[in-house]
């Protein structure tokens, strides 16, 4: 990666990043959002934490590299769904997940 | 916060396989702050994603830092613009769980949330760092480092309130998003697939869903 490259997709990406963290909350500064405003923006969350554990877990070009190398990830990642529904803890998560695909890759998978 | 060490030392390990020094990693995270965002960069660079791919695929998916500032909008009521200014610029998935919990409890000022906010992200930040000094000593799969953020993800979701109409959206965009990727929308396949299923489920409240649900 070049300097110029790098510097121009932090650059672009950092504005970005403050303007959606920034302008919201000063539009919204002293207003009352209306209940099904409300509703709807509440979709987001589940929208964005699906697309983005979907987007890690379907992987077509592992599929061609064999049927394992396909599945380890989805296994990995029901592992990982349990820990997190007994408790809800980022980090117990994060370590199970881990160990837990490393262990199914030295099963072979 | 000690959840960032977990995802900060791998995430400083990846940013140094694309020929970052422990330095511009740390620097990086104040800039940023988005573990999405510091993950997806050396990710999709070592996958050969082109430029543009890269720019609007770290800010789709930082988008959702929209709702947050919104929600959060209402403790900034009575804040002047400069203290509300740099708190919204700290805000990210775990600060902003720990902040809107203790506002909701009350007795919990924006000075306080701000500095929440600091110390999450120097923790972040020096994880970063360490993690791209371990970067040039051991290597590292990339498919494993990246998995704890998957599993960081997967905990998010798990945390989010399954009534009827979020369970609609979920598997809404877990379809719009493998549809993206099997037609070879790979890049844009995160948002589309968000608004595929966020567009479904205001389909189903306006077809008075909501009332299923008990709120």
């Amino acid at each position: 990666m070049t300097l110029d490259e790098f510097a121009i997709i932090v650059g672009t990406c950092a504005g970005t990043i403050l303007i959606c963290r920034v302008v919201p909350l000063f539009i919204l500064k002293g207003r009352e959002l209306s209940p099904s405003t409300q509703r709807a923006l509440e979709l987001i969350p589940p929208a964005a934490f699906a697309a983005l554990v979907a987007n890690d877990l379907f992987k077509p070009e592992l599929f061609e590299q064999g049927i394992g190398s396909g599945i380890l990830p989805l296994l990995a990642a029901a592992i990982v769904v349990v820990v997190a529904l007994k408790t809800k803890n980022l980090l117990a998560c994060a370590i199970v997940g881990v160990i837990a695909y490393v262990l199914l890759m030295m099963l072979g998978l | 916060m000690a959840g960032y060490v977990g995802i900060g030392l791998p995430c400083g390990i990846m940013e140094q396989q694309i020929g970052m020094d422990p330095l511009q990693a740390f620097f990086l995270c104040y800039i940023f702050y988005s573990g999405a965002g510091q993950f997806m960069i050396p990710g999709m660079w070592l996958a050969g994603a082109p430029m543009a791919t890269i720019i609007a695929s770290v800010s789709a998916v930082n988008t959702r830092q929209i709702l947050y500032s919104a929600s959060l909008s209402k403790y900034c009521q009575k804040e002047g613009k400069l203290l509300s200014f740099f708190f919204a610029a700290g805000v990210t998935d775990e600060s902003f769980g720990v902040n809107i919990a203790r506002f909701e409890a009350g007795e919990w000022k924006v000075a306080q949330a701000l500095l929440v906010n600091f110390f999450s992200c120097t923790s972040w930040a020096v994880a970063n760092f360490v993690g791209a000094l371990l970067g040039e000593m051991v290597a590292i799969p990339v498919a494993v480092g990246s998995f704890a953020m998957t599993s960081i993800f997967i905990c998010l979701l798990c945390s989010q309130r399954f009534d009827k109409t979020n369970t609609i959206v979920v598997v809404a965009t877990i379809i719009g998003v493998i549809v993206c990727k099997l037609i070879g929308l790979s890049g844009p396949a995160i948002i589309l697939g968000a608004l595929c299923g966020i567009v479904v489920g205001l389909l189903y409240l306006r077809r008075g869903g909501d009332e299923d649900d008990a709120r």
